[in-house]
């Protein structure tokens, strides 16, 4: 090529890349989105939030399928999704939530585990750009108080992920390093000592009702963590869950407000946190999970829910009632979840000293709706049958109507998507689970809960009882169905791993290691520092 | 060319003696069926490897659009069609198979010489098109550049020409109907069975085959007007066309309407040459709204229930089969799309000097998009209706000096390009819920109740690509040509240390035939050699703004007594976005004999993709997000390319062709590692890419179709099934093998079992003319594929009776399992029957008429498979979803009947 044609070539390139830079026009950078002081704050702590809900699968702490709330609930003697038939089988996922036989290449796994990361990772991202534009932009005060309620955010965010996964990466910055993966007694301080530090910084307000602080995550949401936190550190404090051999919760520490407390005094010092902010039981235990459930003094910590403003999603309702249930209500659903045949005697169904409960978390028996009897194809009536429940009910006569189903929400007759938005808001921490807890605690100290135990029980009617950690366990059930807890509880009691319900232990489930969930197999796979779970194989 | 003649008599003679005129029934026009007798034969063994399909090669069957024309005609060009959605096919043309893995893998389309794509393509009259020519090649694209990395459909259409006045018009009207669906029980059988069964079950009273009355006799009626005129030095060309298509779906339509208007002037003693082309066109779609859920739910609709609303207005549906809804009621749900298209184009041609041109080009495009979807509330809660409409401008300018040179046994070409093309993209959406009238569909935005969050939207962006080229071409003796060329091309999309890529390629073809020691070999008519070797650059898969890192919105939430929208990123931005490189080595020959009625031409290619942009999984944490488009792995294809044409009878009233075109070709993804910003990214496993749909089929464990280093791009990876395994109480399940021997068989347990893209692909087609009746039959054929048939294993599985009706066959085999398995993985093979024309070229002795053509054609008559799903013709070749997944969304076969007729004046 000559000179002309290469001064031509590079006079015409030069022009050329002028032309080629990228103006968008509907996208912000950083130095857009982080302009003023409350832009700072929307788009760095308001815009966690959006990962508290969500709006399909694995996304969001509870009301979407196949995440956090499934693998805590549908893996225990509390509920299941049997297969009926065509419907639910979904090659084999449910059975598997519930024998115990999860996998580690499971796509949700993986999906709940991406979920959680992210929320992780934008809390991280989050933190360093209030440093970097929060500096000028906020005084110190502002700047501690808006990276407290991201870290108090995160810390939520790790406290599900150790608590599904036992040992799990900690990563803490926006940096691209190899993460680190210490024991899980390590991530679990490191947790509590975040929540600890930020309390104090967080708003002291409620914020299930609508206005100000509502949907935040405040001072009652950090102390009620701090209580479970404290509750479970039997489990959370063990390394090495499968030798059968836990530390003493008497013999873990804690200091609350300059006072060293073993765990079940640090959960009651948490739990008179709670109640000092002036939480308190709702006369009427239906009010916490009715539509307009925000006016609620009970509940703690809320998805807010608003079929027109907000996009969370509740699928809980829709998946469990029967088809013709949920025509007759209006809306869509999907006949799958119920309650466990285990449940269902634990409220006493078919007995006279059925739990008031019971009829307030499931539907059972014949259905009516608006004081008629609910018709199904066919022409028969609706009966729910609560003791025929199998785990595969294809071909039994109950294929379509066995199980107690999910009651518990109002149902919102004019929620959008098929009945899936709806404006309850959906409860994650509530008053009542305080009181057990410290029930709890007061039990395993060797002292008295029957107080706490009976508040609860008084709420709905019930005869009082004895605090002891059988009863504790069963009203945790009865008061707690359908809330995600189950799991928890019964590794805490050392009943998961063992055989519960019609669900048989495992061959090798002796060892417990079922009570943290395998890495998933692709984050290994992406990963080749990170260690497996005891008791899973590494592929 | 020849020159043309005018006389009747000639032409006469030359319709008579000539094989071409039996091209282009259905749109061909007399003025362009005379031309083409007088074209040489169409593969002019000297074109290269660059396939030119003119009018006697494309389908002579019924042709809805250029695509049509073009299926099975050239070899290594796969169009996925006949029973699909007729505008499915627009997303299904590939050029050598998939060779990005994450994008751009449509060929660019260069409709006289304006930078098109295939959606503007569809919407030519495709009696407009004078040829197509296929650049497959890395040299033969490199004047495209990265636009061209996919392969290159080069279209020309009819321009006028100097002669006399002219006037044609073209018609053809078809009728479409079913002769092949899915095979369920009917009402009576379900009645019984159910009945045997003793589970609950309603009868609706009514004996319905829901399959059937879904569908309709479809209906075509194409017409084609167009007048030329001018001379030699000033002409002209204006056509218009009307095309309308009521598939064999109920509600489904097409319609497009086409104004086309080409010029030409020559000046200063015709030294300059002026070429202007308007096209206009104006397609209106009605879509399925959902395909699958259409065939889906009249396939497992329970039979004896009514098709229409009963007497209370509604429609009988059983709330226990809540996947599927009244088939009546999901055809009341709309999705109608609107298209405009402006597309117009002015060259300048100058010689400057006796060796020296220049030529300035400018293109300007736009194309207006609108869609409206509505979802009555019979079939979605509260109703739904959606507006959508997308815009886009296309400015392309380039110049180009020639210089071509010839002294002595010498010739020299060279060409200096400088190209610039810019784009800008807006849409806007609007979504509501809550509709208070089904009667409004979605021209009453306003009666919605309520617009959700990210219901309502709009964007916009503007790419830009600037190219320079060079390249020289010198051949020696008319014998041996050695060709370079380089191109640099600089994109916005890229990250900004890296806006610049540089492609260079270089070929040599030699004219063995012209050598002296071959030229009195008289049975050796042509003999031509050729190889080439090139890189070019691809983006296809970047989409603007990738490599920013840009903050979007990411939900709304209550801040401080309000719900506040706010901003996040949604992706890990990689900055380091740089251009995919795709190097092709090829090396072919062209053989002709006894007077080129025995041609071949035979090519064989590697092309390697490296730097392969492709959504990579990465490790979280430390990743916020799972995915990250990086420059990373790499890619291989290679193939063999083989077309065949024999003329064993050419006579003055008989002639006898046949054409074959096979294409051999493996791909495999070689690579999924690598570096990132010293961040080391491992392979990541298999990774899903497509998964069966329905009642019982939700999530991970149903995954059939995979991406797995090492392998061709989707492979199906599945458990092996030893059989049916009779239970305790009768029925049938999959038994599994313990591959992995954990102790039992199980999703777990999955080994590569077959490919989904075929190994071999085959076109073929043989014609006959006898005086003035012509004869032509088309086939089409893929092998070495396979299918997975989840429409036989959903239908087939009894656990779903009776909220779901299922086959004829399903209670003899009495399987009640839906695992998946390979057991309903079958082989894909199959050679279809495209059509069959016959012609007659009337011989006209009148003043008015100075042609007639009429002819008839059946259409896809049959195929030979041993494929037990309805059709093999499924989505063989574009990675997505539905690669190699036969799911409940098969239309029904149907065989189309159409008379044509094309006269001029």
């Amino acid at each position: 090529m000559n000179i002309k044609a290469t001064l031509i070539l590079t006079t015409a390139a030069m022009l050329a890349t002028s032309c080629l830079d990228e103006n968008p026009r509907s996208q912000l950078t950083e130095d857009q989105a982080f302009d003023s002081s409350t832009a700072l704050y929307q788009n760095t702590v308001a815009t966690l939030y959006n990962y508290i809900g969500g709006n399909s699968d694995s996304q969001g702490l509870q009301g979407t399928y196949r995440g956090v709330y499934d693998f805590n609930t549908f893996t225990t003697d509390e509920a299941i999704i049997p297969t009926r038939g065509g419907d639910w089988y979904d090659g084999g996922f449910w059975q598997d939530l519930y024998r115990h036989t999860w996998r580690n290449y499971d796509e949700a796994l993986y999906a709940t585990w991406l979920y959680l990361y992210k929320a992780v990772g934008q809390c991280n991202l989050s933190l360093d750009r209030l440093d970097r534009y929060g500096k000028t932009m906020l005084t110190e005060h502002e700047l501690a108080v808006s990276k407290a309620e991201v870290r108090a955010l995160r810390a939520m965010f790790y406290y599900y992920l150790m608590d599904l996964f036992g040992r799990i990466p900690l990563h803490l910055t926006t940096e691209m390093k190899q993460v680190e993966q210490p024991e899980r007694s390590v991530t679990y301080r490191f947790i509590v000592s975040e929540l600890q530090e930020c309390a104090p910084l967080l708003y002291n307000k409620m914020s299930q009702h609508e206005g100000y602080y509502y949907g935040k995550f405040t001072q009652g949401a950090a102390y009620f963590l701090l209580a479970k936190l404290a509750l479970n550190a039997e489990v959370y404090a063990d390394d090495c869950w499968t030798d059968n051999v836990r530390p003493e919760g008497k013999d873990i520490f804690f200091t609350v407000d300059g006072q060293q407390l073993n765990a079940w005094q640090a959960t009651q010092a948490y739990c008179r946190k709670v109640e000092d902010l002036g939480y308190r039981l709702e006369a009427d235990y239906a009010a916490n999970f009715c539509i307009t459930n925000e006016t609620s003094a009970e509940n703690i910590f809320t998805i807010p829910m608003d079929k027109t403003l907000y996009t969370n999603i509740f699928k809980n309702l829709f998946r469990s009632r029967h088809y013709s249930h949920g025509s007759a209500v209006g809306t869509l659903s999907e006949n799958g979840s119920c309650a466990t045949v285990a449940a269902v005697r634990t409220y006493g169904y078919g007995t006279p000293d059925e739990d008031a409960r019971f009829r307030l978390n499931c539907y059972a028996d014949t259905v009516s709706v608006d004081g008629r009897v609910v018709i199904m194809q066919g022409g028969a009536p609706l009966v729910y049958m609560p003791l025929e429940v199998r785990l595969d009910l294809t071909g039994s006569p109950y294929e379509k109507t066995a199980g107690a189903r999910m009651y518990k929400y109002e149902i919102d007759r004019t929620a959008y998507a098929d009945g899936q938005l709806q404006s309850n808001d959906i409860v994650l921490f509530r008053y009542a689970d305080v009181l057990l807890m410290r029930a709890e605690a007061k039990v395993r100290n060797g002292e008295d809960g029957t107080d706490d135990l009976n508040a609860v029980r008084r709420r709905v009617g019930m005869a009082e009882r004895q605090a002891t950690l059988a009863t504790i366990l069963d009203e945790r059930l009865m008061e707690l169905m359908w809330e995600g807890w189950r799991r928890q509880d019964l590794i805490r009691y050392g009943l998961f791993h063992k055989a519960y319900d019609q669900r048989p232990q495992l061959d090798g489930e002796d060892d417990a290691h079922t009570t943290v969930f395998p890495i998933p197999q692709r984050a290994i796979s992406l990963n080749g520092t990170l260690k497996q779970n005891p008791g899973y194989e590494t592929e | 060319m020849k020159t043309l003649s005018s006389t009747k008599a000639v032409v006469a003679a030359m319709l008579l003696t000539t094989l071409t005129t039996a091209g282009a029934k259905a749109q061909g026009q007399a003025d362009e069926l005379r031309r083409d007798t007088l074209t040489v034969p169409p593969q002019s063994p000297l074109s290269g490897s660059a396939d030119k399909v003119t009018r006697d090669r494309m389908n002579k069957g019924l042709v809805n659009n250029p695509i049509e024309a073009l299926s099975g005609q050239a070899a290594g060009v796969s169009v996925t069609s006949t029973n699909a959605n007729p505008m499915a096919m627009l997303n299904s043309v590939r050029v050598r198979g998939t060779t990005s893995i994450t994008g751009g893998n449509d060929p660019l389309v260069i409709i006289d010489g304006v930078s098109s794509d295939l959606a503007t393509l569809s919407s030519i009259f495709p009696g407009d098109i004078e040829s197509f020519t296929i650049l497959k090649n890395a040299a033969e694209t490199a004047k495209y550049g990265s636009r061209g990395a996919s392969g290159v459909i080069e279209v020309t259409t009819v321009k006028g020409h100097g002669g006399q006045f002219r006037i044609s018009y073209n018609a053809n009207v078809a009728l479409q109907s079913v002769y092949k669906n899915v095979e369920m029980l009917g009402a009576d059988a379900y009645r019984s069975l159910a009945q045997r069964l003793g589970r609950a079950w309603n009868d609706g009273g009514s004996s319905t085959d829901f399959t059937d009355a879904v569908t309709r006799t479809g209906y075509v009626q194409n017409h084609h007007l167009a007048f030329s005129g001018g001379n030699a030095s000033s002409n002209y060309r204006a056509s218009v066309g009307y095309l309308d298509n009521r598939s064999v779906v109920k509600t489904n339509a097409y319609k497009n309407f086409i104004a086309k208007v080409d010029l030409m002037q020559k000046a200063f003693d015709d030294r300059m040459t002026i070429d202007m082309g308007v096209f206009g066109s104006s397609q209106k779609n009605k879509d399925l709204f959902d395909v699958q859920n259409v065939f889906y739910s009249a396939a497992a609709m329970n039979p004896t229930f009514s098709y229409g609303r009963d007497a209370s207005g509604s429609w009988s549906k059983n709330p226990n089969a809540s996947q599927i809804s009244p088939p009546d009621a999901l055809l009341h749900m709309k999705n109608d799309t609107k298209m405009l298209n402006f597309n117009t184009h002015l060259q300048v041609g100058m010689a400057l000097t006796r060796d020296l041109g220049m030529r300035l080009f400018g293109s300007y495009t736009y194309i207006s998009q609108e869609n409206g979807q509505f979802c009555p509330t019979w079939v979605w809660a509260q109703g739904q209706a959606i507006r959508h409409e997308a815009k886009s401008e296309n400015w392309l300018a380039n110049c180009t000096f020639d210089y071509a040179h010839r002294w002595g046994i010498h010739h020299l070409k060279a060409t200096l390009m400088g190209e610039y093309q810019k784009e800008t993209h807006s849409a806007f959406w609007t979504q509501v819920k809550g509709m208070p009238s089904n009667s409004f569909g979605y021209d009453n935005l306003g009666s919605g109740a309520i617009r959700p969050y990210g219901g309502t939207g709009s964007d916009y962006s503007a790419p830009a690509l600037a190219s320079v080229m060079g390249s020289v071409s010198y051949t020696l003796m008319d014998r041996y040509t050695l060709a370079a060329t380089s191109r640099a091309d600089g994109s916005s999309m890229v990250g900004d240390d890296h806006t610049w890529g540089f492609f260079p390629s270089v070929s040599a073809e030699w004219d063995a035939k012209a050598e002296t020691f071959l030229r009195d070999v008289r049975w050796l008519s042509h003999l031509s050699l050729r190889t080439g070797y090139g890189r070019a650059g691809n983006l296809g898969a970047v989409s603007p703004y990738a490599s920013m890192a840009l903050m979007e919105q990411n939900g709304v939430v209550p801040m401080f007594g309000s719900p506040t929208t706010t901003m996040a990123y949604m992706r890990n931005y990689n900055p380091d976005l740089k251009w995919e490189t795709r190097s092709t080595t090829n090396v072919g020959v062209n053989l002709g004999v006894l007077d080129n009625r025995l041609m071949l031409t035979a090519e064989y290619y590697y092309a390697k993709t490296t730097d392969m942009l492709y959504l990579y999984d990465v490790p979280v944490p430390p990743f916020t997000f799972d995915k990250l488009l990086a420059n990373i792995g790499s890619m291989s294809n290679r193939g063999l390319e083989i077309g065949l044409s024999a003329a064993p009878i050419r006579k003055k009233d008989m002639e006898l062709n046949i054409n074959l075109n096979v294409a051999w070709q493996k791909n495999r993804l070689e690579s999924l590692e690598g570096n990132y910003r010293g961040y080391t990214l491992t392979d990541p496993g298999a990774v899903p890419i497509g998964q069966l749909n329905g009642a019982g089929f939700h999530g991970g464990n149903n995954n059939i179709v995979y991406q797995i280093e090492g392998q061709s791009l989707g492979v199906f990876y599945l458990p092996h099934c030893t059989g049916l395994e009779k239970q305790a109480d009768g029925t049938y399940r999959y038994a599994i093998e313990d591959l992995n021997g954990d102790g039992t068989g199980d999703a777990d347990d999955r080994y590569i079992a077959g490919q989904a893209t075929p190994k071999m692909t085959l076109g073929s087609n043989i014609s006959f003319r006898y005086k003035n009746i012509d004869v032509s039959l088309q086939m089409n054929g893929a092998f070495g594929h396979k299918i997975y048939n989840g429409t036989s294993l959903t239908y087939m599985n009894m656990s779903a009776f009776p909220d779901y009706n299922v086959m004829k066959e399903a209670p003899r085999q009495n399987i009640s399992d839906q695992t998946v398995t390979d057991y309903w993985l079958e082989k894909g093979d199959y050679l279809n029957f495209d059509y069959l024309t016959v012609g007659w070229n009337v011989p006209v002795k009148s003043r008015l008429i100075s042609a007639l053509r009429l002819s008839c054609s059946v259409n896809n008559i049959a195929t030979i498979t041993s494929y037990s799903g309805l059709t093999p013709m499924i989505n063989s070749h574009v990675v997505g979803s539905t690669l190699g997944i036969d799911d409940k969304r098969s239309y029904p076969v149907y065989r189309s009947y159409s008379v044509a007729a094309s006269i001029q004046f």
